[in-house]
Parts: C-alpha cells; structure tokens; sequence
C-alpha cells in the first residue's frame, strides 16, 4: 500500500517506496525513510546498490551438489579439494554456513535444506531440498551425515523425518551437541534443555 | 504517563514465527484469555531468557504487558510442561501441529475457552504416551466441536428430529449432523454414516472432556471416523487443514526409505 503521504507529481518516488515497503520488516514509514535517503545518495552509490541487486539476480544459482546460493555451479566450498568428501553437514539456510565456516571447526561438506518441515506453513519434506539430498548419497562415498537443522521443533521435525528416511542405509547420521549456550545461565535454561545438556555431559 | 497493564496467565504456545531482527511473534492460547499473540523481544539470541521457554506445543505460565500498538509484549515466561515424550517422535510431533493449527483456528481472541484449553493439554499428553494411536486426535475433533458450541446431533435426525433407528444413517456437515434415511435436504452434502461409526462418535461425545475411552477401531471403522470428523472441522474453519497434508504423507510413507 503506498502512504497517503507520497507527492502524486512523484510516480518514481512512490513505485520507489512501494519496492522498498515489500521488504521484510520494512513498513509504510521506513520504506519513505529509505526512499528519501537513496535520494540524497550520490549518483554513484544509489546505481551500485541497484547494480548490486541486478547482478544478484542475474548471477545467483543454485550449488549442483550442495544446493547453496552461489554464482559458479559447483560452489567454492563443493570445488575444494582439501575438504572432506566424506562427511556432509546438513543445514537449513545458506546463512548456516556462513555461521559454521566461521567457526573453523568443520572441513567438510554441506547440504542446504532451504527451509525446514513447517506443518503449519504447509511446508512439506517435497518443498526442501531434500530429494537432491538423496540423490546425492546414492553418487557420492558419504560417511557420515551432520544434521544442524535449529534446535527448534520444525528443525527437529526435519532431523527425525531425515533420520526415518535414511533407516536402515548403511551411514552414519550424527545430529549437533543441545546444551547450554556459552554465556548462559542454569536458571533460565529450560527443562528440555537442562536435561539433554545432563544426557549429553562430557568428562573433564 | 501511566505505565502500560501488565498480567499473568498460563498458557499453551500455538506457534511462533520470526520478527524484526531477533524477535519473536508468539501464538499463545491462554487458560484466561483465550488466543493471544505476543511479541517475544530479543527471544532468538541464544543469550536470551525466554529461549527455549516458547517453542511450539509448551504449556508455559507468562507475564505480558498490554502494548500500545495491540500487541502485547512477552516480559517473563517459565516452562511448565514440555510434552517431551510427544517431541521425541515425527509423528507425534505432527499431530501435535495438527492440535495447534485446530485450536488456532477455533480460539478466538479475548473470548477464554477452558474446557478447550484442558482437552487440549490432555489430548498433547496422550498422543506422547501412545503416538502411533489415531484416537487423540479423533476424540480432541469431537470434543474440539463440542466445546465449541459446534457439536453435530447424534441422536436424532438433524431435518425431522425423530430419534435415529439403530441403523446405518447419513451425515451432513452443513445441515448439523446425523440425517435419518428418509430426510433428503436439497443442496446438503451428505455422505453415510455406519451404526458403527455412529456409536462410536456417541461414545467420544459422552466421555468425560479430559478422559480419552479406550477402543480399538479396525482400519476401515477409523477411516469413516476419520473422514467425518475432518469434512465437519474443515467446513467449520471454511478452509483446509495446512497441517493434515504432512499427516497423511507420513501414514502414506509407514514404510519408509528412499531407496527401497
């Protein structure tokens, strides 16, 4: 909807504000915020965040193998040598790996889900990525299966129906530690929690 | 400037979803205030108190402060029951979601419903100690219309109001219920109604609200339950149920593998 506010003599500001108002978490009022400080931009860096959006649109596809956003098919992470080819982390969102690869502490490969099994959103195992996840297991030597799906119940929902698929395949399947969050406080902490950090307790 | 109201309540949690940077939008259905969405600030930093306390299908006891834009604000909230049996299994999990999408579209804000809020508690706890048993969920839609003002009539026909016969009859939705075979209302849907399955939905309908009867239905008896319960629930919501399709794709893949 276009605020009542927006000048009718400004066609291309309103379409602006319009665009920008589709944006999650942006409504009517920062959606004229934005339009008028992509006004008062130079030339030059207005253009480039519209070229940026252009070449992201244009470029951005789909990983072959692990089904990430990249613009070469396959990604850097699937094309690097060094990795482990035996281990694939699964991961709900592209955002997910860049928050593993930044922790160092996994040298193997990933499988992006893009989303997660949400009964209530009517989001079905056919609408994830997870037919490509099983083609791959039939082409590739995988080991071992990480499944980094959110501690969430859709995330868990997701875990299990992977899991249920896969019985019986002669694989490994692992699932991420739940526990206590560095920083955290016992406290606060639910009894869910609390109770697989105990299962999950490690030795000193 | 007085300060915003703030109150306490219990609560089962419907579902939630992201908002702003890292807020939640919560879904409550409240023992006293019947649905009641809220907003969970900071709730998806792992640092922050309320994580893990507002997941879906969780009874929690909260504290909320009446907010100005008609959303309240989540201030506190303590777990009181997880239904951990129910979430350690898929399907279980999925009826689960199947509750939860019922009671959100039969719950209403403001409006309190607690003969609602206890059936459903009591329908999340049985499916956790018996996930493979359909019976819950049946007996949670009956009770669902029951305590709704929805129920259809059992006992007599729904056009002529004579007692039914100990026979097999024909159902209807639209029409309220139970239809003897003589009554033939234009425009209704109708499809047949089993003795079998008649006594079978007269037995849900005179348990106690929180006590699910323990029958055995054969495949073909829970089927017709199955189906005229949902054409009753869903021509009541005037929508299909999301949830129910996941449902049936997992009853479908009893026998799973990908590779089989």
């Amino acid at each position: 909807m276009i605020p009542d506010s927006i000048p009718a003599a400004s066609p291309s500001l309103a379409r602006l504000i319009q665009e920008l108002n589709r944006l999650p978490g942006i409504g009517p009022k920062s959606a004229q915020r934005l339009a008028y400080y992509l006004i008062r931009l130079p030339n030059e860096e207005a253009l480039a965040l519209a070229d940026a959006i252009s070449a992201v649109k244009s470029n951005i596809l789909f990983c072959n193998q692990c089904q990430n956003l990249t613009d070469s098919s396959p990604c850097s992470i699937c094309a690097e040598p060094q990795r482990n080819q035996e281990q694939i982390c699964i991961v709900e969102d592209p955002m997910d790996v860049l928050a593993l690869e930044r922790t160092h502490a996994f040298r193997g490969l990933y499988h992006v889900l893009h989303g997660v099994i949400s009964p209530l959103n009517g989001v079905g195992p056919d609408q994830l990525k997870l037919k490509e996840l099983f083609n791959r297991l039939t082409q590739e030597d995988v080991k071992e299966l990480i499944i980094a799906t959110n501690p969430t119940l859709e995330g868990e929902a997701t875990a299990m129906y992977i899991r249920r698929q896969l019985a019986g395949q002669d694989l490994k399947i692992t699932h991420l530690a739940r526990g206590l969050p560095v920083g955290g406080s016992l406290e606060y902490t639910d009894d869910l929690t609390l109770s697989r950090a105990f299962q999950g307790r490690q030795e000193l | 400037m007085a300060p915003p109201r703030s109150y306490h309540s219990e609560a089962l949690i419907l579902k939630h979803a992201p908002f702003g940077e890292a807020d939640l939008l919560v879904t409550f259905f409240t023992k006293e205030r019947g649905k009641v969405r809220a907003v969970a600030r900071g709730a998806r930093r792992s640092s922050s108190k309320l994580v893990g306390h507002l997941e879906p299908l969780t009874q929690v006891s909260l504290s909320l402060a009446q907010g100005r834009s008609g959303l309240d604000h989540v201030s506190q909230a303590q777990l009181m029951e997880s239904f951990a049996p129910l979430k350690d299994d898929l399907e279980a999990i999925t009826k689960g979601f199947y509750l939860a999408e019922l009671v959100d579209g039969f719950g209403s804000e403001a409006n309190p419903n607690q003969p609602l809020y206890h059936l459903a508690l009591a329908t999340l706890h049985a499916i956790g100690q018996d996930p493979e048993s359909d019976l819950p969920l049946r007996f949670f839609e009956l009770r669902l219309l029951k305590v709704s003002g929805l129920m259809p009539e059992l006992y007599c026909c729904v056009e002529c109001r004579n007692d039914l016969a100990p026979d097999n009859h024909r159902f209807s939705p639209d029409i309220g219920g139970a239809l003897c075979l003589e009554c033939r209302p234009a425009e209704a849907h109708v499809r047949p109604l089993s003795l079998r399955a008649l006594k079978v939905l007269r037995l849900l309908d005179r348990s106690q609200n929180t006590q699910i009867p323990s029958i055995e239905l054969d495949s073909s008896l829970a089927l017709e339950i199955r189906s005229l319960l949902k054409m009753s629930i869903e021509y009541w919501l005037d929508k299909q149920i999301q949830s129910n399709s996941f449902l049936e794709q997992l009853h479908r893949e009893e026998k799973p593998g990908v590779y089989s």
